[in-house]
């Protein structure tokens, strides 16, 4: 528990590095291991797939991204913490040769923006405003709040916005008054901003949440912190009328009309298994990312919609880590109606803290971010930076999803399995642990147990194959270890672990 | 009937959990539960080393001779001034019966083989010899104060009192009584004055300082013993409640509970010190002769009279006028009847009038002596007289039964029992004769003192075992863990609290000991064992004081037993150059360590970590060094990142990059301690905001809220504008601000401020209060009818603010004009759509301290002010806690415009 996404705007806000200190900093230095946990050791393989591109940043330019748009001209937007709107020309050519114009100042901090029919919508600490320029002169002149109606007056208290879902609705995070409590309106709540300025409160007990967007089925999803009543950063489900785990927000239910707050609280130094069971409401996390081993403070995260031009990964969330900068990526699906899924690893050795990504026109994923006064550690040495991760075409052998089936999983690959290797059951390590649900702060991993591979079916391509498993856990992480996995070719897997988070077991009738 | 406690031995809890159970299906009168050393329960000692430390906390050595453990063993109360602490009600109860009275209590039952009768005869005697030794004040309970209990409550749960005793929920059920400390029930046993005595000197009545000292102050110790005796019931005449804050607003806003207690009568000299703006709500039962109607009489400011739950008065407060003259009627009814009075002490010339009249009672104020705070009779305590025969009794029933054996400050006769070496664990107090003291002790308590006797006084420890016992047997491990010895349990971390929560875990936990020998000097450990010392105040847990007997040998332990790889420090050839490298690096151009950490008693810029100018003077310089290369080697939670990742620095331009030197370094500049130069950057960066010929905005927390929107003006003048409230909050000229993520302030001179609220009101009375968002008016000002809505730029990026009231747009402007001389001034144009006409409200068009009209009849000065009502509008002072400027406005349908100009 050593970092986590609020670190670095707690109570009073830090002040961010000065350019000329940070050109100082020796680049190449090797990690801090110790401090941020071990690499994935998988940079040097990951470059032959996806390459990282620089976007140069003007020196005058006060830089800290913390949102991304894609123009209808085919620039690129970057809303920053300073509370700035840049538009980026160039961004994404190879060599990119970026022009940045300044489209909008004297905003607080964005983290949210969403264009839509002419006007940027931007969600900032404060409300969720459109801006547009009316006169065509190139920079916004109307400033339309949609609201500002949720409670902020403490400095820790975060809004992330999402893109517009497909009714035109805004949909904001909010995180509560600190770790532990809210003291105003709908902290700890996500609420939805009409195109005509209502505000709907849609579910309770978020902690700090981090970027909101929508997946293949249009399911709203959040990032959350690790923290109390948070074992690991997670991925949630914004679910209209559910309650995501933290009950400091139990108290604005009075103010949300039909809406009624639970009957019961969470129990401390319990298990997610056991109090969702209690309390009805309680909506499990939809991915769990193992603390370290899959990022420390996951922050802004999109939904991979390029029809291939960023490899095999379509419909896949790709999410940002601030403190690790590196990226990761995400499948859900929906099972008994409640919406689990994995984790994967993909890129690491990103420059600086990863606030947030946009994937391109041209199907490249831009990640920018930027470290605090070396307040707090961030593996990245930038102290700010906008990148790019262009596919090179080749595709990497992966495990390209994981799907539960009634008896065990379905491993789906990007390319086709060594049929041999793939059809033993002791190529797959399988090991589950989850967290203790607990008030106090982050959770060590616990109740660990060893399911075992009894069967794997190769399909006929070679792409899938079936595994029957003896002893899935409900509400458990499933820690996949494929070391010793080859593809048809006898390559070894890019990364080789998964993790697959089981809220719900289906049934022998829904899966095949 | 036994209760868990040692989960340490696996074997015995499956028992342990089948006595649970059977004990669940009987009713609990007869249970004694077994006492409870919860650092002995989750420590990892050894069994024998485990019985040993029962052996001690028990004080077998009282009367079985062990030298080897005659110091460490633990004393029992000193009983000389029993009679001033403990109710000798309480005192009695507990010599008859001690283990019903007090689940839990190491007090053994000495009177297992008498009769009740003859226990109660015992008890009886006994207390009459100890309340006759009392050479001080008589016991006497006092009022318990409702409203320092709330405090105190979280106190007890913050400061550090949950670690051993149980933690309570708000009902006061404990909530961990197996693991936990037993307390009883202290209402029972403790008046006020000699809890808050005992909490401030523990160690007078309790040598040992298993109780130990938290060093709280004296309003802290007030607020924790009205807690913990809360449920005192002292007969009296009415209870009080008093508040404090903006109480013309009623008691549901912006007010504070500031205490409670008992009071004779509604004469507001009996309460003391009631301040202007306070609030009292008297509660008690009025005793009526004759049944009928009763008139009261009233003069004051606001408040409401309720009689047996009916309200008869009900007159809302304002601070904006004086007091009221009514008389109201309620029917009473003979003997019995409810009373509440809630008095608002607020507005001109504050008083408070009450007097009633009624048959056979003539108009007068209401006499004490037919006042009470409870219908029902409450006991009056009568100090117990000492009766010397029965005294006498005591005395020779408190030697022979051994009671000197433990209470040795008593001058009484002692026996002799067999020495310790030797004893049958089979016999005696852990057989099963009724006739030996009866400590309550479960199986497995039994069996590990069996366990340790035989070699009770062969004193072959290790140093190592002897730091591992004092920390067990004080419990040090329910706070601090060392290498896996103990640590904080799962159900009691959430109480553990800090006011750094940048600093995660480490902001709320006390630190790990595991190495703490080889981590601090020896005489920061002394300081803070044994003289209070503390460096982490951002700890709501405090460090405890247990005596020098009882922790003393642990300074020169912990250093024996704590070892850590040797640093062979750097050559360092020039001093000088040396400091000023450390100098360098501390700086925000440097590595900045007063980004988080606290620097010469100035705070950092965020996290609040650690002050750093004491570094020296507490930690080993070994220590420092091999921290400095990899802190998260001893906080396994630390924040602190490395900055010699792997051995390299990341600095390679000081000092040549060499990572020994550097670290030396920033040691040599630390140990100028707080004659050090402070480092660069060390006051609050900032970045200004400038205005060239456009205007300039910025927006965030600050001068105007956390909506707050700053705008800068090309004339050089400059506003805050409230998004939140839709007023203008501040004027200023000069410089414009500056601006840090998320937060600006304005530079510059000639500050007008105004006082919170929104811009327009529907006054139903010239005395209700002007709306403002408090703290907990969640939904202000939508409630209002309010709603902002943004702003647009003219082509000088001039901002036209955009809000609703009601179904009224307003677009607000202001420009930046000169006037005559040259002096730049605002004039602000608010254009108002109404699609219908709309009824009368008021437009508060400034506040301030002294307002005034101004010879022409249009111009107001308001302190450094002149604002300038356009248009010839008449506005109106309301006088009160601000002094506002009021313009009435009565829109027609369609279009109005109001133009004023603020000069200053």
């Amino acid at each position: 528990m050593i970092m986590r996404f609020d670190s670095f705007n707690n109570g009073q806000r830090p002040l961010l590095f000065a350019i000329t200190s940070a050109v100082l900093f020796i680049a190449q230095i090797a990690p801090a291991e110790e401090e941020l946990g071990a690499m994935w050791g998988t940079a040097e393989a990951e470059y032959s797939y996806y390459q990282l591109v620089d976007i140069p940043i003007p020196p005058e330019v006060p830089m800290r991204p913390g949102s991304f748009e894609i123009l209808p001209d085919g620039r690129l937007a970057v809303g920053t913490r300073r509370g700035d709107v840049y538009f980026i020309s160039g961004a994404f050519e190879t060599p990119p040769t970026p022009e940045y114009h300044l489209f909008a100042s004297g905003q607080d901090e964005i983290f949210g923006l969403a264009w839509k029919d002419g006007s940027l919508t931007i969600t900032q600490f404060g409300e969720v405003t459109k801006l547009t320029d009316t006169d065509g002169d190139g920079a916004a002149d109307r400033f339309d709040t949609l609201t500002n109606n949720w409670g902020y007056a403490e400095g820790h208290e975060f809004a992330f916005g999402s893109k517009h879902d497909p009714d035109g609705n805004i949909w904001v995070a909010l995180g509560l008054s600190g770790s532990y409590e809210s003291h105003n309106l709908f902290r700890g709540w996500a609420v939805k901003v009409t195109p005509d300025g209502r505000m709907i409160p849609v579910c309770s007990g978020l902690r700090s949440p981090a970027g909101v967007a929508a997946n293949a089925e249009g399911a709203m999803f959040c990032i959350e912190s690790q923290g109390p009543w948070n074992g690991s950063c997670s991925l949630k489900h914004l679910k209209p009328g559910g309650f995501l785990g933290h009950p400091a927000s139990y108290n604005w239910y009075p103010f949300v009309d039909g809406l009624e707050a639970p009957a019961l609280e969470p129990n401390s130094n319990s298990r997610l298994q056991v109090e969702k069971k209690r309390v009805k409401e309680l909506v499990p996390p939809a991915v769990l990312f193992p603390y370290i081993k899959m990022g420390r403070s996951i922050s802004g995260f999109r939904l991979n919609q390029t029809e291939g031009k960023f490899g095999p990964f379509d419909d896949q969330f790709f999410f940002g880590d601030y403190t690790l900068s590196l990226i990761m990526r995400a499948t859900t699906e929906q099972i008994n109606g409640v919406w689990q899924g994995a984790c994967y690893p993909f890129r690491e050795g990103l420059a600086t803290g990863i606030m947030n990504v946009e994937f391109t026109p041209k199907g490249q994923l831009i990640a920018g971010g930027f470290t605090t006064n070396r307040q707090w550690p961030v593996r990245g040495e930038s102290p700010f930076a906008i990148q790019r991760l262009d596919w090179t075409g080749k595709t990497p052998f992966e495990l390209q999803e994981i799907n539960i089936r009634p008896d065990g999983f379905l491993l789906t690959f990007t390319l086709p399995v060594d049929p041999v290797v793939a059809a033993n059951p002791e190529t797959y390590a399988l090991t589950t642990y989850t967290h203790v649900f607990s008030a106090g702060y982050g959770s060590p991993e616990v109740d660990h147990t060893n399911p075992t591979v009894t069967r794997a079916e190769v399909s006929d391509d070679g792409i899938s194959v079936r595994l029957t498993v003896n002893g899935i856990q409900e509400s458990h992480i499933h820690d996949f270890d494929l070391t010793k996995m080859q593809s048809r070719t006898h390559l070894p897997l890019l990364h080789t672990k998964a993790y697959y988070t089981v809220n719900e077991i289906p049934s022998a009738a829904v899966g095949k | 009937m036994q209760f868990l406690a040692f989960d340490s031995i696996p074997a015995l809890r499956l028992l342990h959990h089948l006595h649970f159970v059977i004990a669940a299906g009987f009713t609990c009168s007869t249970v004694s539960a077994e006492f409870i050393l919860p650092g002995i329960a989750k420590s990892e000692l050894a069994p024998e080393l485990q019985g040993r430390v029962l052996v001690e906390e028990l004080n077998c050595a009282a009367c079985h001779d062990a030298m080897s453990i005659s110091d460490s063993s633990r004393k029992a109360p000193r009983l000389a001034a029993v009679g001033a602490r403990v109710n000798p009600e309480y005192l009695r109860a507990f010599i008859a019966a001690p283990h019903e009275v007090k689940p839990g209590t190491l007090m053994p039952d000495v009177l297992g083989d008498r009769s009740e009768a003859e226990k109660q005869e015992v008890a009886e005697t006994i207390t009459h010899f100890l309340v006759s030794l009392n050479k001080g004040e008589q016991f006497e309970q006092q009022v318990p104060d409702a409203v320092a209990a709330e405090r105190g409550e979280k106190l007890f749960h913050a400061v550090g009192c949950v670690a051993c005793h149980s933690p309570r929920d708000p009902a006061g059920v404990e909530l961990l009584t197996d693991a936990s400390v037993a307390l009883g029930a202290l209402e029972e046993k403790y008046s006020h004055r000699s809890l808050r005595e005992f909490l401030q000197r523990p160690h007078a009545v309790r040598p040992s300082g298993r109780m130990p000292d938290l060093r709280l102050p004296g309003n802290q110790l007030d607020d924790i013993a009205h807690y913990l005796l809360r449920n005192t019931r002292v007969p009296g005449h009415l209870a009080f409640t008093q508040w404090g804050g903006k109480v013309w607003e009623g008691l549901l806003g912006d007010v504070e509970k500031e205490r409670a207690g008992q009071v004779d009568d509604f004469n507001l000299e009996k309460l003391g010190n009631v301040h202007h703006h306070s609030a009292i709500r008297y509660d008690g039962f009025l005793r009526i002769n004759t049944g009928g109607n009763y008139t009261f009489h009233m003069t004051l400011n606001g408040g409401s009279l309720r009689m047996n739950g009916q309200t008869v008065v009900d007159l809302a407060p304002s601070d904006h006028r004086g007091t009221r003259t009514l008389t109201a009627e309620a029917q009473l009814n003979a003997g019995w009847n409810a009373i509440e009075l809630t008095y608002f002490h607020t507005g001109r010339e504050a008083e408070l009038q009450f007097e009633m009249e009624g048959p056979g009672f003539p108009r007068q104020a209401i006499p004490a002596d037919i006042l009470a705070t409870s219908d029902q009779p409450i006991p009056m305590q009568r100090p117990l007289q000492s009766d010397p025969v029965l005294a006498a009794k005591g005395k020779l029933h408190f030697a022979s039964l051994g009671c000197a054996q433990c209470h040795d400050d008593i001058s009484s006769p002692r026996k002799d029992y067999a020495p310790m070496a030797g004893l049958d664990p089979a016999k005696g107090c852990l057989g099963e004769a009724s006739e030996s003291p009866r400590f309550g002790l479960s199986a497995d308590q039994k069996q590990l003192i069996a366990l340790a006797l035989p070699q009770i006084d062969a004193d072959h420890f290790t140093d190592e075992q002897r730091v591992n016992k004092t920390l067990a047997a004080l419990n040090c491990i329910a706070c601090h863990d060392r290498d896996g010895l103990g640590g904080i349990s799962p159900e009691r971390n959430a109480y553990f609290t800090g006011t750094a929560e940048a600093l995660g875990d480490q902001g709320r936990l006390p630190p790990p000991l595991t190495h703490v020998g080889a981590k601090l000097t020896q005489s920061w450990l002394k300081e803070i064992l044994l003289r209070g010392g503390r460096q982490r105040e951002y700890l709501n847990t405090r460090m405890p004081q247990f005596g020098e007997a009882q922790v003393g040998h642990l300074v020169e332990l912990f250093g024996k037993v704590d070892s850590l790889e040797t640093v062979t420090f750097p050559e360092i050839a020039n001093i000088r150059e040396s400091k000023d490298a450390g100098y360098e690096m501390m700086g925000a151009t440097g590595l900045s360590c007063i980004a988080c950490h606290d620097f010469n008693g100035q705070k950092s810029g965020g996290a609040g970590a650690l002050e750093l100018v004491h570094v020296t003077e507490r930690l080993q310089k070994n220590w420092f060094h091999l921290y400095m290369r990899q802190p998260s080697r001893f906080h396994p939670t630390v924040i602190m990142p490395s900055y010699w990742p792997g051995g390299q620095s990341i600095r390679k331009e000081v000092l040549g990059g060499n990572t020994d030197q550097q670290i030396e370094a920033l040691w040599n500049y630390l140990s100028d301690g707080t004659r050090a130069k402070n480092p660069k950057g060390l006051s609050r960066q900032s970045l200004e905001l400038r205005v060239a010929d456009e205007t300039v905005m910025c927006r965030g927390r600050g001068t105007a809220s956390y909506r707050g929107i700053g705008v800068g003006y090309p004339e050089r003048i400059s506003l805050a504008f409230d998004s939140e409230e839709m007023a203008v909050r501040q004027l200023w000229k000069g410089e414009f601000a500056n601006v840090d993520h998320g937060s600006f302030r304005p530079r510059g001179t000639d500050r007008i401020t105004f006082a919170n609220g929104v811009p327009f009101h529907r006054l139903t009375s010239m005395d209700d209060p002007w709306p403002y968002k408090g703290k907990t008016n969640y939904l202000f000002p939508q409630d209002h009818g309010y709603q902002y809505r943004g702003y647009f730029l003219n082509k000088e990026k001039r901002p036209t603010f955009l809000y609703r009231y009601g179904e009224i747009a307003v677009e607000d402007f202001f420009e930046d004009l000169l006037d005559a001389e040259g002096r730049a001034f605002f004039r602000r144009t608010m254009t108002f759509s109404a699609p219908t006409a709309q009824e009368t409200f008021y437009f508060r068009a400034a506040t301030g301290k002294a307002i005034a009209p101004e010879a022409n009849g249009i111009a107001w000065k308001i302190d450094q002010l002149n604002l300038r009502i356009l248009g010839e509008l008449p506005a109106q002072i309301r006088n009160g806690e601000v002094n506002e400027l009021l313009v009435p406005l009565t829109l027609p349908e369609g279009e109005t415009v109001l133009q004023l100009e603020y000069h200053w």
